[in-house]
């Protein structure tokens, strides 16, 4: 996976996102390889062109379906949509527009924190709410991971 | 929107000793009887988060053919 090529390509473009997942568990000192960029973002129409226009060079494809079968990488798509895993030329990209227990975009920026990493800005999701995260997650991959965040929250704790 | 550093030297030498001496009941005894290495938590705590990132990106990138193999092996 080409996390900065794709986090590059989302920002230039100026979409609205903020990192989730195991990207955002490695900036807070996770240990834990991850193959895939998750990201939630803005479902404001403009932000919707935005980010079909900023992935559209990586050929996004749902994962798992038959390359055969026709898929039209564009704002209209996503608009029909919410959540889109994807497989890219660059990558796997997982695109969230609400996150379990958290809520939508609103709610997952007002938890987010600005990190300097992939040659500029990007918003993360804070430690706090990955662990929110992954708790009303509740699958075994999600439990796995858990108590590695919490040892980082408590280690960092003032 | 607060900015995720790296962790100051004072900051770094509290969560070492906190992870390399978990009190006892606390999250992170819990998490090392799981099975989690804490050396490496303290590891990745050493690096900026930029670094983290690119670290990363190799170890993806390295172990990536590994996972294509395990994901062709017939079950």
């Amino acid at each position: 996976m080409q996390f900065e090529r794709a986090v590059r390509a989302l920002r230039d473009a100026e979409v609205e996102f903020v990192i989730i997942g195991g990207v955002a568990a490695t900036f807070h000192g996770s240990a834990s390889v991850t193959f895939d960029l998750d990201i939630c973002y803005s479902r404001e129409a403009t932000n919707l062109s935005r980010l079909a226009k900023a992935l559209a060079p990586f050929h996004p494809r749902l994962r798992g379906i038959p390359d055969h079968l026709p898929f039209i990488w564009d704002a209209g798509t996503l608009r029909n949509g919410s959540l889109f895993t994807l497989t890219t030329d660059i990558g796997d990209i997982d695109l969230l527009g609400e996150v379990t227990g958290l809520g939508g975009y609103g709610e997952v920026k007002a938890m987010a924190i600005d990190v300097k990493a992939y040659g500029g800005s990007v918003s993360a999701l804070n430690l706090r709410g990955l662990i929110q995260a992954k708790r009303a997650a509740g699958r075994p991959k999600d439990l796995l991971v858990l108590p590695e965040l919490e040892s980082l929250l408590e280690a960092e704790e003032p | 929107m607060s900015e995720l550093r790296a962790l100051t030297p004072e900051e770094f030498a509290r969560a070492e000793q906190r992870l390399r001496n978990p009190a006892p009941g606390s999250r992170i005894e819990a998490a090392k009887e799981f099975g989690i290495d804490l050396t490496l938590l303290i590891e990745q705590l050493r690096l900026t988060p930029a670094e983290r990132a690119q670290k990363l990106q190799l170890a993806s990138q390295g172990l990536e053919p590994l996972r294509g193999i395990a994901r062709r092996q017939p079950r």
